[in-house]
């Protein structure tokens, strides 16, 4: 049923960092284990898995390397430049296999490789665990560069991702992209903290210095901005929903309840 | 309604620990996993995925309170699954259901808790006043066959600037057992909070979600009026002990995590500074 598949979509796309396999299993275990579901799930998993930049170890590999849209060559194989190979990757289970050697060609390799080397001290210097790639995109016209940090805490109820994505046009000298943090708490409750904010900047060349400069400079201004959001909401929204105390500082006497009517009802009446 | 409300019943509370798959727990599970923004929403799937479970889910998970205003009185009241019948919800105002029942009145709480419910409505007006500011505040008690149970409902929303919003509903669902001069409280409180800001510098971020809390209390009763304290005592506690909760998780361990995903600061600069105080202590213990 073609609104079923939209429901589970919706679930799929909805899912924390790091809790894809819990959410299919309390899918399938909705469903009753029906076997056509994980099938009519497919295109849901590689939808979330390219978006989210999921992260996979390759057979023998020690990195984790990623599955984007940029990096895809169909046919469910994706390759990475770093590690110069290719590899089949399960959308369901999230795991790799097949890997092939796959050297990258093109007019923008060199600068793909350069602009891999600088941004991978950045994320060394900013990220304690991150995964980086970066690759020529449009036949050859820009360049993708994404950045995924991932911390998953299960045992203590929390997970989170931090993910970066700039498409670089060196035609027009142009540095565009998104921030995203996905961060989600579950221990007695459900917390979800979901951010987005774009990048655009117009870059003074297109060297790998620049391009790193302006990546650097966009990250700490966002990350310096959501630090000083989270104080305003909680002086500001927070504060103005529901008060710590009644103004008298003091608890209510319940035993004299009535007395408090009077009191309002002096005091100005009801607000909605 | 006579039964035990499923807040109360601690199955609620044991969803990790649950090995076999029922599909009210996966149900349950995933609500716990996906945005809490769209809860109603995923309720609504659910639903629709598996109509076996549907009753079940619209008494068992919170979504943000829906307000009604009553006919008669011309104030606002909260909706939720224990003043509902059918389509209809009652107004704790009028005890009236709008819009009416076809098949006659409803529902509705004997002469005696009635009673107990208009006082409890009258405090918790002053509650919602001295701790809110504002806002709706709605109370439901039924019967039950060893005393009663009922629910507080309390609900605000403000937008201090254009760009930034909150939400904030309280429900607080309990039951009271009467023992002799002593009545026993079991209470199951929820809030959802929901944040939001928006700005050129920052983007969208939102903040959302909800926690849950019980606890269990005896308390002294010489009447129906100190069942109404007792219940506002519990409640007032509880959401003072919610609101640190909900400060801490939203403000600190959300930006914590922020924090621990990517660091301002250089982590060479921060590894090199660790090292050199460690190497100070060390130095200093010598």
């Amino acid at each position: 049923m073609a609104s079923n598949s939209a429901a589970l979509a919706s679930f799929v796309e909805s899912t924390p960092p790091g809790e894809l396999q819990d959410v299919t299993k309390a899918i399938k275990s909705i469903l009753a284990d029906d076997p056509s579901v994980l099938q009519s799930l497919a295109p849901a998993f590689e939808k979330y898995n390219e978006e989210q930049f999921t992260t996979v170890k390759l057979p023998g590999g020690s990195e984790e390397v990623i599955v984007s849209s940029h990096n895809s060559l169909g046919g469910g194989r994706y390759y990475d430049v770093a590690n110069q190979s290719s590899f089949a990757f399960d959308h369901a289970t999230q795991r790799a296999s097949a890997v092939q050697s796959h050297v990258l060609e093109g007019s923008q390799s060199d600068l793909v490789k350069s602009l891999l080397k600088s941004l991978y001290q950045h994320t060394l210097e900013h990220y304690p665990k991150s995964s980086l790639g970066v690759y020529p995109i449009e036949n050859d016209s820009a360049i993708a560069v994404v950045t995924v940090a991932n911390k998953y805490s299960p045992n203590n109820f929390w997970n989170g991702r931090w993910r970066s994505h700039y498409i670089i046009s060196p035609s027009a000298s142009t540095l565009t992209g998104l921030l995203r943090v996905d961060v989600h708490y579950y221990e007695d409750g459900n917390v979800r903290l979901k951010t987005s904010k774009p990048v655009s900047v117009t870059l003074s060349s297109t060297s790998t210095t620049e391009i790193s400069r302006q990546i650097a400079l966009a990250e700490k201004k966002y990350q310096e901005d959501l630090n000083r959001a989270f104080g305003s909401l909680s002086e500001g929204a927070f504060k103005a929903l529901r008060r710590q105390l009644p103004i008298t500082r003091q608890k209510l006497e319940w035993d004299k309840i009535s007395g408090y009517r009077l009191g309002q009802d002096i005091g100005g009446g009801r607000s909605r | 309604m006579l039964h035990t409300p499923w807040h109360l019943s601690s199955a609620r509370f044991s969803l990790d620990t649950m090995a076999s798959a029922d599909p009210l727990d996966s149900a349950l599970d995933l609500l716990r996993r996906l945005n809490p923004k769209d809860v109603k929403q995923n309720v609504d799937y659910l639903c629709q995925l598996a109509p076996a479970l549907t009753e079940e889910l619209l008494e068992s998970v919170d979504i943000p309170l829906a307000v009604k205003q009553c006919l008669k009185t011309k104030r606002d009241f909260l909706c939720c699954d224990y003043n509902r019948d059918g389509d209809s919800w009652r107004s704790p105002w009028s005890n009236e259901f709008q819009p009416p029942l076809d098949d006659g009145e409803g529902i509705a709480p004997s002469d005696r808790i009635r009673k107990m419910e208009v006082k409890a409505n009258e405090a918790f007006d002053v509650y919602r006043e001295l701790y809110f500011e504002g806002g709706i505040s709605s109370v439901y008690l039924w019967d039950m066959d060893d005393g009663f149970a009922g629910c507080v409902l309390l609900k605000k929303a403000v937008s201090p600037s254009p760009k930034s919003n909150g939400s904030w509903d309280s429900i607080h669902v309990f039951d009271a057992q009467d023992r002799a001069r002593t009545a026993h409280y079991k209470l199951t409180s929820t809030v959802i909070l929901s944040l939001g800001n928006e700005a050129e510098n920052l983007g969208i971020m939102d903040l959302s979600g909800n926690m849950v809390r019980q606890v269990e209390q005896d308390m002294a009763v010489e009447d129906d009026g100190s069942h109404v304290a007792n219940i506002g005592k519990m409640v007032e506690d509880m959401e003072l002990k919610m609101r640190n909760l909900l400060q801490e998780v939203y403000f600190g361990k959300a930006k914590d995590v922020v924090g621990d995903l990517r660091s301002i600061p250089p982590l060479s600069e921060t590894n090199r500074d660790r090292a050199t105080q460690r190497e100070m202590i060390n130095s200093m213990a010598r």
